[in-house]
């Protein structure tokens, strides 16, 4: 039982920590993306662009990313086939029109009158876009969260590049596909019940922790 | 000073990512990656084997990566696995060929059991071969009777169910009551027993899950260790593309495998009641003949 | 400084007519500079272009010497550290009032000390201690102006616009601004205030020059 349970531990600090570090390897290009996006008038085609990216399937970007990193594919010489790597690049990208779309909808309204704020108070182009992020930080970490929930839960990507290697590159949902095969329905179950908790949790606690910087 | 944060926060990703692939690429550990079939990862002998293996090779470091028979001999072909394991004669033999796969070894075996309902509406219970059995599940099918469920997913298992039909000159596709699942054998055995339904298994996926109990509606209703026909080969390969280090460990399991056959013997007495493999060396050179016989196109399919 | 707009021609996105056409002017330091005119008559347009903030269609701005728009990003910055613009509508950022005030501070890079003391004294100067802990979003329109007007006066810049300052504010405060805003003057600072009146200015701030915007275009 300990050992069965030790596992669903391992298994799930690895996935917090592949999708938490998939989360801010994004975030770091999604949001400035999206803050030069709501800088621009005439974005109703790249819009569109993204939105319809939000949802791809994550089995055909996990067979692209296969055929890319494997061994005979054009980058298989970063032998990152099959690492933890590989499923953090791949979930990186995956979120990233998520956060993109998202982010941009919390800042569109506010992005040029702060940047004229920041502007007029002698800031620079960094500097102005921290202020509109720090401005509508709520909706920027929202958009976050919603990026790490759905890295947290993807299977296809995972499951193709990470290969569900024991130890190293098992994370929830393929622990979850391998015992649903299996036939082990019950830590299937309490893994499953992590992943809904760990996502609900990681909501309720950035809510909460903006609500206190709101003060 | 708030672009100071955003630098810091740039490097601190950096060198994550840095410190995180460094310590894949520049370990001085191998890693071994080795492309296995599904139904023999689920029993949990690669994991035993590979404590061993892991134990007598310090800084050697076996990744299975669990996949159909079909996808594992790829996998092995594109570069992507070392080594395969696999029980699909047929197709193994198609990748030897082509140069692919070297040094095969075989090295356990098992059968395949026909399981259904405690009522047999079928009566395969009783069947003087598979052929026959097959023959009356097909009958008792087309009757309406009975539910057959198909792996469906082109792994060993799937095709020797095929070659089956296909020696006993039927074909099942098509009919209502033979449904293919397209799933592990676990998850097959799972859906049969949900349908009160028949399927073809390797004893050892059945015996651990009949064991926990998740099999209440199934039971074992034609097996024969005599018919050559139920014989369940499983065999190691390592790919040619391969080369190295991860090569020379490769083949060093294999070896391996071959020196621990009372490993396999005995494993899963314990927890199963019954051993779920047999080891090879008991039988090695029928187990070699019938390998290519059926290799040689017993599983052909339908006709 | 001087601050010279040359033949600014300047149109919004989607408009048939030109916000401003043809304008010329300079503003320099040490100056008061009454902009009038009724609304839209491209009072705002005209600050926000001498304020470095729109880029004009057509025409030059030119920043001691120097055309703004063709500067480096560094120049650019520097160019824009001496001036400072207030908007008609009071845009604060989250936080305190104090954090308001030390903003355009500490994104010049001055340590905690330096920006704790400049920000008390703007706020004893225009009577906002009060207020300091106050979280901006809380504030009364008027107070909000004030704190805008405090946030843009504490980096003591060489030029400030101001887009209708008085217009929220009562007498007293309004006031209190003046003279804030004659003290700079007489320092050597340059002010440009837009109002659509004209006429109720208070009595402290005294225009050197008066620009009559009418449709767009200076009146003569």
């Amino acid at each position: 039982m300990s050992q069965v349970f030790s596992e669903i531990l391992d298994v799930s600090l690895r996935s917090i920590y592949v999708s938490g570090f998939a989360t801010l390897l994004s975030a770091s290009w999604s949001i400035p993306a999206a803050y030069l996006l709501s800088l621009r008038r005439r974005v109703v085609v790249l819009e569109a662009l993204i939105e319809s990216l939000v949802g791809m399937p994550t089995v055909l970007l996990g067979l692209l990313l296969f055929l890319l990193l494997s061994s005979s594919g054009p980058l298989g010489f970063l032998k990152l086939l099959y690492t933890p790597q590989a499923i953090i690049i791949g979930q990186a990208i995956l979120i990233t029109p998520l956060i993109i779309s998202t982010c941009y909808r919390a800042l569109r309204g506010i992005a040029t009158s702060y940047l004229e704020l920041a502007l007029s108070l002698g800031a620079g182009r960094s500097q102005a876009m921290m202020l509109v992020l720090r401005e509508s930080a709520p909706g920027v970490a929202a958009s976050t969260i919603m990026g790490f929930s759905r890295a947290v839960g993807e299977l296809g990507i995972a499951m193709m590049v990470g290969g569900n290697i024991r130890g190293f590159t098992r994370v929830m949902t393929t622990a979850i596909a391998l015992d649903v095969a299996r036939g082990e329905f019950e830590s299937a179950i309490i893994l499953g019940i992590i992943l809904l908790v760990l996502m609900i949790m990681t909501a309720i606690s950035v809510k909460i922790l903006m609500g206190v910087r709101a003060q | 000073m708030i672009s100071r944060r955003l630098i810091a926060l740039a490097m601190i990703l950096a060198a994550a990512i840095v410190a995180g692939s460094a310590h894949v690429l520049l370990s001085s550990e191998v890693r071994i990656r080795i492309a296995t079939t599904t139904s023999l990862y689920a029993t949990g002998l690669l994991d035993e084997l590979k404590r061993k293996f892991e134990e007598k090779y310090p800084g050697v470091r076996i990744e299975f990566i669990a996949a159909g028979t079909g996808a594992a001999l790829k996998y092995a072909e594109r570069g992507d696995a070392c080594a395969v394991l696999a029980h699909a004669p047929s197709l193994e033999k198609q990748y030897v060929e082509r140069g692919v796969l070297e040094a095969g070894v075989i090295f356990a075996y098992n059968y395949f059991i026909i399981v259904g309902p405690e009522g047999d509406p079928a009566e395969v219970r009783g069947s003087r071969s598979v052929i026959e059995a097959f023959r009356r599940i097909y009958s008792a099918g087309e009757s309406g009777k009975i539910i057959f469920i198909s792996r469906g997913d082109l792994s060993g298992t799937h095709l020797r169910e095929l070659g089956i039909w296909g020696r006993a000159g039927l074909n099942p596709a098509g009919g209502g009551w033979y449904r293919e699942a397209a799933a592990g054998m676990e998850q097959t055995l799972i859906i049969a027993n949900e349908l009160s339904a028949y399927s073809l298994a390797d004893i050892g996926s059945y015996l651990r899950l009949k064991s926990e109990g998740k099999l209440p509606s199934l039971v074992i209703l034609y097996a024969s260790p005599d018919d050559p026909d139920m014989i369940n080969i499983y065999s190691a390969y390592v790919a040619k593309a391969c080369s190295g280090d991860e090569k020379r460990y490769a083949l060093l399991f294999l070896k391996f495998l071959q020196e621990n056959q009372d490993q396999i013997r005995v494993f899963g007495e314990r927890e199963y009641g019954q051993p779920l493999f047999r080891p090879a060396d008991e039988n090695i050179e029928k187990l070699g003949d019938l390998w290519s016989e059926f290799a040689s196109g017993m599983e052909v399919g339908f006709p | 400084m001087v601050i010279e707009l040359r033949g600014i021609w300047h149109k919004y996105p989607g408009m048939a007519a030109w916000a401003l056409e043809n304008i010329s002017a300079e503003l320099t330091s040490g100056r008061v500079i009454l902009v009038s005119g009724h609304n839209g008559s491209g009072k705002t347009t005209l600050l926000k272009i001498a304020a470095l903030l729109y880029r004009p269609l057509r025409g030059d701005v030119i920043v001691d010497g120097q055309s703004f728009w063709e500067m480096s990003e560094a120049e650019k910055i520097a160019a824009r550290r001496k001036i400072t613009y207030v908007h008609e509508k009071p845009i604060l950022i989250r936080g305190s009032v104090l954090e308001n005030i030390a903003y355009p501070l500490r994104i010049r890079g001055l340590d905690s000390r330096n920006v704790a003391e400049r920000a008390e004294i703007i706020m004893k100067e225009l009577e906002l201690m009060e207020l300091a802990d106050k979280n901006a979003k809380e504030l009364s329109t008027g107070q909000s102006q004030l704190v805008a007007i405090a946030r843009a006066l504490a980096v003591e810049p060489e030029l400030i616009l101001l887009d209708e300052p008085f217009a929220h504010l009562d007498s007293e405060r309004s006031r209190l601004v003046a003279a804030a805003l004659q003290e700079r003057r007489r320092n050597g600072a340059g002010i440009v205030i837009a109002s659509h009146g004209g006429g109720e200015l208070p009595d402290e701030l005294e225009p050197d020059e008066v620009i009559v915007l009418e449709e767009g275009r200076i009146r003569r």
